[in-house]
């Protein structure tokens, strides 16, 4: 937290004179990007993510069982690829044009109208094809978890299945649906890669240029505060939204109706989905697989070795160091009748919200001085100079790292603990077993797999993370994401495809191990029902 | 008056499974009809079906003159007119209390609407809640908002899914002849399912007893109580305990051994009472001994009113295996004495104002009644 009021500190106190001449020349048009990105995306995410859940929830949509599963996949496809991928598809010199071209004989662009991608709407659309699956996730967990006997009420007092779909499950699915808008309008104010490629100028390109192109930190710490009111705005319409979810029955009626699709209404929703799915992942991961077929050979594997590497240890250390903190933290509020014992796990959470890029210039701020600090106090002790050693090795990465993700490895670990009933922490001292025993014996078994899945999301988000990387790593320090963004940016991702495969495969890990949770729980209240 | 409902040989299956087989049950216009049975036995599955909620596989579900409901012609919820309350009362939490009773009448006009709502605030006494949401109000108050809600569309048949079980066992009684009040004051035709039978006897004009899928019975309370159809309706009902016993066919009169005493069938009673013959395992006795073998096994319901003490000096023929209080007095459980396995029984119900010891051994007497009979029981 500390660096980040630093962050604001240094971005208030630069000198107004740079700021004006920012607001005067390039910040109003960041603004007017970063606002009108943030609107496009959540906008397209809530109409892919809704539409496909209610379609897969609420009909018999052919293909229901794979496309369940098949819709989360683009979560795993850090936006960037896509943008690269698609790019390289369907601009001019792409495939797809020189067939319309060879097709119908045409022979210049003046001849036909073609859209571009890489412009604001193209950014938008590969951000929502990536960022939907939130939106579609938590909206199918609100249906499936809303009492049907509500649906059928209204349709006892004469409302159709589609009138009762939109006056009673979507109205009751909102702040589900809110807090996911709010996820995916995080997610997009934190972009950076690929508004960066598609030269589509928002907040988080102006940080980076304004501090890797112009060194300028004061002006970077001052558009990193702006960027951060924006995000201040998401973190209250979740906050917001999640204070409305409290309504929920206490044995909610699951068995559901599902509405019996005619043939046109078939192909439309089978077609919705399909193609989302399509879009999403399994086109751009065929591309990637083609080109690492073409391009890879041996020496490439073997190129890709240490980069491998330091990415591995990077999220290795981040994964067990958020995840130990937040059973830390966890068990803190659980056992400690303090009143403010929920404060510092609320705390840490609010780092999801900060971009990289802002949270890196966080780092910068603060780590920079100390560093400078340090080496003085070790020069008047006549030591060597340690030289950077917080902000200029991994450890600020990892330590990035650890503020950004303390949010989902607290999330997950507090939904395993609050799974324990409070009796399991009494039963212990009645047998005469200390707190440690107790934590030891039968709290921390009994949250391993939260530990687990916490563990594995944080791994595979410090994989993909690739902004705060670029502006924290040392010299010379590649990891496969900051690889993969430097090819793109070189326009040779060719020679990175078995890499990129690599970070997508990781991302799929969490995804396939949590749907099969879920599909294990949804399978037992299935038979609880029956 | 004509029958609002009519079902017949209604059969439902969910996954390959009968949930109910060859239904028939027919409902007049103002009747209120409790449902019961044990749970599992299909009860809120034929009121889902009822309701449209559930597709019938073969027979005919006809409500009023204009909806007539089979395997092939559909109808859907909404186009039945049929209200309905559900267990956990189903009220929409985003909406408030007027926002819920409107919800079935948004369709018509703004006065339309108020003469219909204000009178049923009135009548359920919400006046004062109506900006309130569902989770601010009591369970009782609930409860009121969704017969409301129900009734505001002016429904043809209202069907109640174990509407009292989430209300406190004090208000429970209270609210239940309040409700039939109002139900009855609107002449409103409603069915209600409840595992409870005292609710049937408190707020039903008429009982169906459901068993696997089946109405074994339907009638007035009192005339089921007084000639159950079939054991599984006594044994539902709680209507006594059963009593082995073995009839003997002799020339000038027939009679039934039992573990406390022999009862000689005098024939006049039962000719101008006879037990009657609902189903294929209730007999009607004389008609059953004069067929049957000598020695069969057979099944006596005994009722506890018709249990006496005999005084203290008789030869014991039962032994007190369990006491408790009630209201009633004592009540007790006894186990026969007799070493016969064809006679004996450990679970006969009695009741008395003496107090007696555990494992004390007293004599009882059955008093002279209809008695009621079965063969084949499986309690």
């Amino acid at each position: 937290m500390a660096p980040v009021l630093v962050m604001l500190f240094g971005g208030i106190s630069a000198s107004t004179e740079l700021f004006t001449h920012l607001w005067q020349t390039v910040l109003p048009d960041y603004i007017a990007n970063t606002l009108l990105l943030g609107v496009l995306v959540v906008l397209l995410s809530l109409i892919f993510g809704v539409t496909a859940a209610a379609i897969i929830f609420h009909t018999n949509v052919i293909g229901k069982n794979s496309l369940r599963w098949l819709l989360m996949l683009p979560l795993a496809m850090p936006a960037y690829l896509v943008a690269y991928l698609y790019t390289d598809l369907f601009d001019y010199a792409g495939p797809i044009q020189r067939a319309l071209r060879e097709w119908f004989s045409w022979q210049s662009p003046a001849d036909y109208w073609f859209f571009d991608i890489r412009t604001l709407p193209g950014a938008a659309l590969i951000l929502s094809l990536v960022l939907f699956p939130y939106v579609y996730m938590l909206a199918r967990t609100a249906f499936e978890q809303q009492d049907q006997t509500l649906l059928k009420a209204s349709r006892t007092l004469g409302l159709s299945a589609q009138q009762s779909f939109f006056k009673i499950a979507l109205p009751l699915a909102r702040p589900a649906i809110a807090v996911a808008a709010s996820l995916v309008l995080m997610e997009t104010l934190a972009d950076f890669a690929t508004v960066q490629y598609f030269s589509v100028n928002t907040l988080t390109t102006a940080i980076y240029d304004t501090w890797l192109g112009y060194g300028d930190l004061a002006a970077a710490n001052a558009l990193a505060s702006v960027l951060m009111l924006f995000i201040l705005f998401a973190v209250i319409a979740e906050q917001k939204a999640r204070a409305g979810q409290r309504h929920q029955s206490h044995s909610p009626d699951k068995n559901h109706e599902v509405a019996l699709l005619n043939t046109v209404q078939q192909v439309f929703a089978c077609g919705f989905c399909w193609l989302l799915a399509i879009g999403g992942f399994i086109l751009p991961f065929s591309l990637l697989i083609i080109m690492a077929l073409e391009y890879s050979d041996v020496e490439q594997l073997i190129a890709l070795l240490p980069t491998g590497k330091n990415s591995l240890e990077v999220a290795f250390y981040a994964a067990t160091i958020t995840s130990f903190i937040a059973l830390v933290l966890g068990l803190y509020r659980r056992m400690c009748r303090d009143r403010w014992r929920t404060l510092p796990q609320q705390i840490s959470g609010f780092g999801y919200a900060i971009p990289g890029t802002v949270l890196a210039m966080a780092m910068l701020a603060t780590f920079g001085p100390l560093d400078h600090w340090i080496n003085n106090l070790a020069e008047i002790a006549g030591m060597q100079e340690p030289g950077l050693i917080l902000s200029g090795s991994i450890f600020g990465i990892i330590f990035a790292f650890v503020v950004r993700f303390a949010a989902i490895a607290n999330g997950t670990i507090e939904s395993g603990i609050n799974q324990i009933p409070h009796s399991v922490d009494f039963a212990p001292p009645s047998l005469g077993a200390g707190l440690a025993k107790t934590l030891h014996k039968v709290h921390i078994p009994l949250l391993k797999p939260s530990i687990l899945v916490a563990w594995l999301l944080v791994f595979v988000e410090a994989m993909k993370e690739l902004p705060a990387v670029l502006l924290l790593r040392p010299f010379n320090f590649e990891t496969l994401s900051t690889q993969i963004y430097q090819l793109i940016s070189d326009e040779m991702l060719e020679q990175g495809a078995l890499g990129a495969i690599l970070i997508v495969l990781f991302g799929l890990l969490p995804i396939i191990f949590l749907n099969k949770n879920n599909e294990k729980k949804n399978n037992k209240n299935i038979e609880e029902n029956t | 008056m004509s029958d609002l409902l009519e079902i017949h040989q209604l059969s439902v299956k969910l996954q390959n499974k009968v949930i109910l087989s060859d239904v028939e049950l027919s409902l007049q216009a103002g009747d209120i009809l409790g449902l019961v049975g044990p749970s599992g036995c299909g009860k809120t599955t034929l009121l889902n079906v009822i309701a449209g909620f559930i597709e019938p596989c073969s027979g005919q579900l006809t409500i009023g003159k204009e909806i007539k409901v089979s395997a092939d012609n559909m109808i859907a919820p909404e186009h039945r007119n049929i209200g309905m309350i559900f267990q956990g009362y189903a009220l929409f939490p985003h909406l408030t209390v007027e926002a819920n009773i409107r919800f079935g009448i948004d369709k018509l006009s703004k006065q339309e609407q108020a003469k219909r709502i204000d009178p049923l605030l009135d009548l359920l006494k919400l006046g004062e809640l109506t900006q309130r949401y569902p989770h601010e109000l009591s369970g009782g108050q609930q409860q009121r908002v969704a017969i409301a809600r129900a009734l505001a569309p002016q429904p043809k048949l209202l069907l109640l899914d174990e509407p009292f079980s989430n209300i406190d066992a004090r208000l429970r009684n209270e609210l239940m002849i309040e409700i039939r009040q109002l139900l009855k004051h609107l002449n409103m035709t409603a069915i209600f399912v409840t595992h409870n039978k005292d609710e049937v006897f408190t707020f039903a004009d008429k009982i169906a007893v459901m068993h696997q899928g089946n109405i074994l019975q339907t009638g007035l309370p009192s005339a089921v109580c007084k000639q159950p159809g079939s054991w599984q309706v006594a044994d539902f009902l709680q209507l006594g305990s059963w009593l082995p016993v073995v009839v003997q066919v002799l020339e000038q009169s027939n009679s039934l051994i039992s573990a406390i005493g022999d009862f000689v069938l005098e024939k006049t009673p039962l000719k101008n009472d006879p037990i009657a013959e609902v189903h294929s395992d209730s007999i009607e006795i004389e008609e059953f001994i004069a067929g049957s073998n000598q020695n069969e096994s057979l099944q006596l319901l005994i009722k506890p009113q018709f249990i006496e003490l005999c005084k203290s000096d008789a030869p014991a023929n039962v032994q007190v295996e369990h006491i408790s209080i009630t209201e009633q007095g004592y009540h007790y459980l006894l186990s026969s004495l007799s070493r016969d396995n064809c006679l004996k029984f450990d679970q006969l119900s009695f009741y008395t104002d003496v107090l007696l010891t555990i494992g004390q051994q007293i004599k009882i007497a059955i008093k002279s009644h209809d008695f009621v009979v079965f063969s084949n029981i499986n309690p």
